[in-house]
């Protein structure tokens, strides 16, 4: 009868061993993330204003994430390769999408893509930046009602730069022809970079993007602003009026956000959202994204996931009437 | 002309130690990243630059830039050595730098390389900084029709590349573009060739096919075919053969001077990027040339064409960036991130407002290509060794290299997958006589033709007018004709005479 006790009493100190270990652990992370790195991935080629919030996130995170991150940059089909990656991924935190409207909201509602608008759930949203549509100043039209009479007089004579289908530019021209009732052509020009270019080699006569792509030839007057798809002005541009204070209801913000992927556990998700929280109030991190001309505008995981909701509904709506 | 205050504020970030060291660091690590296949100058600068935000910009820039200019030259190296470019813009080094080591040529080949890509780089530097104003308000004006002209013009050179047999020149270029048109539309989205498969959606990974089709297939023919040892034990000669003669470098200006300008030219149009050039220089290097018959088996003017063609890339793709701010490849773009995280934004205001540390930067560019100089030629000592390295011990570790390269790129495991499938295909090509360099060309070229040919279509709402209605692209449309007049007027006459002495007799019958 020697040996059950024996290993009964076994049994006991290793389970004390054991739980004294596990709190042990708790007590110094307080963490339900898997220790291991975190990769955040970026879904577009480098080079754009994705990789470079990326490139700082990732680079003054580790202390407030308590994981240090590792940035992956993986272009390819407008950000499908990359969402499909991250949704078909463990959802255990380990895995995040550095995701935005269009990947998130609009392309699975209106595409065939490899992956659902449910495969994800919202972290937190880093922040949001409208678009300025634009123009040269040697068009005919020089503030947005001028755009819409030129293109009522000439329908289908004005040609935008645009990004890529269903893209952010794409989209606020979209929803300007359906509001104002007027025709363009927009080209695909594939990124913010060549869209401009065309733009300002004549090649085409209007643009809407990223104050960060537009601002600088704002300010040298190679490019004249005509409105602002928000519901307040810019701040760094407070004289190019909203579009909607020039009659127009085209309000779109260009969010980017952290996302994981489905299932994973409330608890991590609720960590994670706290973590980029602390991130986004670090003074060092705020001055390095102010000199990319951007900001902060931080939703934690449940008030952005209900404005999250909002906007698929929204975008539902307005694509999929017609 | 130039304010002396802002000659003294360029000259005082060129004498800083720090600046001198992150650029040496930069430049040495550079060239070891551009010479590991798969590791790719975009990458390294797009890693790194976020480390950059923390350091001076007077530091962190010329780091990044010695990045680049190493990495573009790395290339070339394992191209030479191995037939394994380091870099899709050294594709066509390979052609004739790996025909030149496999002659036991390989110190000569090395030093050209880098004699090229120096002079090069630095011929275009001076023009970005003498004339970077009036060519890019020349090429802003290049939009989408321009650009499918262009490329047209590139895939001409599919005719120059292909070797003895057009017609398989032909089909390995047709199945090139056939690859380059899997994955998403560029316009529409619709997924093309894809099967459903997720990992083809972003279209077939162009790094480790190129390391496939060169490498692993360089790898298989050693296996099946190894090459005769000339075992003459009483080696003479120093290993790497002899070094390039004064007299015979001197006698490559003409190449070089036309390479560079036209890498300048392609390089200060926004898009269009080494890759490219180094075909086009390549292709018309050998429409000029008395020796054409060469090309392909060690020529020096080939060499010469393809290194000068993508180095003088470089400085150029800077050009959209100083003067609008707009990227002139990723890497430029990358770059442009890096700049913008100073607090400094590229395009028109630097001009003004921060002259001295553009010129600064200016000065740095020439500095890096006396540091190229020297860091060229120390490695050389060394890389000229490579060749005595057996074949046994050198493809493994070159095939170990070349699968860590193919991951790298996206850290995709369907991209072994890739690499493995290129190398096949490589593989049966060579056997088969196909030629590879058509292949890369459709490949490399399909997706920007398609895309600037749908957007003149878009812009032109249909008609094909915009192809000569526009004056820029009426001139590219002339000078395509005449690129395919010569090519077919050249053929002629190489067929007509042996047609005019067999067939004289039946002509005159014919006629009666």
């Amino acid at each position: 009868m020697s040996r059950p006790l024996l290993t009964r009493t076994f049994l006991a100190a290793s389970l004390a061993a054991a739980t004294a270990l596990a709190t042990g652990q708790v007590l110094a992370e307080e963490s339900h993330l898997p220790d291991e790195p975190i990769r955040f991935v970026t879904p577009y080629p480098a080079g754009g204003s994705h990789s470079l919030h990326a490139g700082i996130i990732t680079a003054v995170g580790e202390e407030f994430l308590g994981r240090p991150l590792i940035s992956v940059i993986r272009g390819g089909g407008g950000g499908a390769v990359a969402a499909a990656e991250v949704a078909g991924s463990t959802p255990n935190g380990t895995m995040l999408l550095f995701g935005d409207p269009t990947i998130n909201s609009l392309r699975p509602q209106v595409e065939d893509l490899p992956y659902e608008m449910d495969d994800f759930v919202p972290v937190a949203r880093i922040n949001y930046s409208p678009a300025i549509f634009v123009t040269t100043p040697d068009q005919p039209f020089q503030s947005i009602g001028e755009l819409v009479e030129h293109a009522e007089e000439n329908p289908g004579e004005v040609v935008y730069s645009s990004d890529n289908r269903n893209g952010f530019t794409y989209t606020v021209f979209e929803m300007l022809k359906a509001t104002a009732d007027i025709e363009m052509r927009g080209v695909e020009l594939g990124g913010g970079g060549p869209a401009v270019t065309q733009l300002l080699g004549g090649n085409t006569m209007a643009y809407a993007g990223d104050p960060s792509v537009v601002g600088e030839h704002l300010e040298a007057g190679s490019l004249v602003g005509l409105c602002v798809t928000d519901t307040e002005r810019f701040e760094a541009y407070g004289d190019i009026p909203t579009c909607q204070e020039e009659g127009y209801d085209v309000v779109f913000q260009f969010w980017r956000g952290v996302m994981a992927p489905a299932g994973t556990p409330d608890e991590v998700i609720a960590e994670l959202s706290d973590g980029f929280q602390r991130l986004t109030e670090d003074e060092g991190f705020l001055r390095l994204i102010g000199q990319i001309g951007s900001g902060i505008q931080f939703l934690g995981h449940e008030e952005f996931a209900e404005a999250l909701a909002a906007e698929q509904a929204a975008l539902r709506d307005a694509y999929l009437d017609d | 002309m130039i304010d002396l205050a802002v000659l003294q504020q360029g000259l005082a970030m060129l004498a800083s130690p720090w600046t001198f060291l992150a650029l040496s660091a930069g430049l040495a690590g550079g060239i070891l990243i551009g010479a590991l296949p798969g590791l790719t100058a975009t990458m390294a600068v797009a890693v790194l630059a976020p480390f950059t935000f923390f350091m001076e910009a007077t530091i962190g820039i010329p780091f990044l830039l010695g990045i680049y200019k190493g990495a573009i030259y790395g290339g070339s190296i394992p191209a030479i050595l191995v037939n394994t470019p380091g870099t899709a813009a050294a594709a066509a080094t390979a052609r004739d730098g790996y025909a030149l080591t496999q002659q036991g040529k390989s110190r000569k080949a090395l030093e050209l390389s880098l004699y090229s890509s120096v002079v090069a780089d630095f011929l275009a530097t001076l023009v970005l900084i003498m004339v970077a104003i009036p060519l890019a308000s020349i090429a802003i004006r290049f939009g989408s029709p321009e650009f499918a002209l262009l490329y047209l013009i590139a895939l001409t050179m599919i005719a120059t590349v292909s070797g003895e047999s057009f017609l398989k020149g032909l089909i390995a270029a047709g199945l090139g573009l056939l690859v380059a048109s899997i994955g998403l539309d560029p316009m529409s989205g619709y997924q093309r060739f894809t099967f459903g498969n997720t990992d083809l959606l972003g279209g077939v990974s162009l790094i480790p096919l190129l390391i496939g089709m060169f490498a692993l297939s360089e790898i298989l023919m050693q296996l099946t075919h190894p090459p005769e040892r000339t075992n003459d034990a009483g080696q003479a000669v120093e290993h790497g053969g002899e070094r390039l003669k004064w007299a015979e470098f001197w006698a490559l200006r003409p190449t070089i001077l036309r390479s560079t300008s036209l890498g300048t030219f392609l390089g200060s149009l926004p898009g269009l990027g080494a890759e490219i050039a180094c075909w086009i220089a390549y292709g018309l290097a050998r429409g000029r040339s008395r020796e054409p018959e060469r090309f392909g088996k060690g020529s020096l003017e080939g060499l010469a064409a393809a290194e000068s063609g993508n180095n003088a890339v470089v400085p150029a793709a800077l050009i959209p960036m100083t003067v609008f701010g707009i990227p002139g490849d990723t890497i430029t773009a990358v770059l442009i991130g890096a700049l913008m995280a100073q607090g400094m934004m590229p395009g028109p205001l630097l001009i003004q407002q921060n002259p001295g540390f553009l010129f600064g930067l200016f000065l740095v560019l020439l500095v890096t290509n006396v540091l190229l100089l020297i860091f060229g030629l120390a490695a050389i000592r060394w890389l000229k060794q490579v060749t005595r390295i057996p074949p046994t011990v050198l493809y493994p570790c070159v095939l170990l290299l070349c699968l860590c390269g193919a991951y790298a790129v996206n850290s995709s495991t369907f991209d072994l997958l890739i690499l493995v499938v290129g190398g096949g295909l490589g593989y049966v090509m060579r056997r088969t006589h196909f030629p590879i360099a058509p292949l890369i060309i459709g490949l490399l070229l399909g997706p920007g033709f398609e895309s600037a040919v749908r957007q003149s279509l878009v812009f032109s709402n249909g008609s094909l007018a915009i192809f000569w209605s526009r004056p820029g692209s009426l001139i590219l449309l002339i000078l395509l004709a005449l690129v395919i007049l010569t090519m077919a007027w050249r053929g002629l006459v190489k067929a007509g005479v042996i047609r005019k002495r067999s067939k004289s007799h039946p002509t005159k019958s014919n006629n009666i």
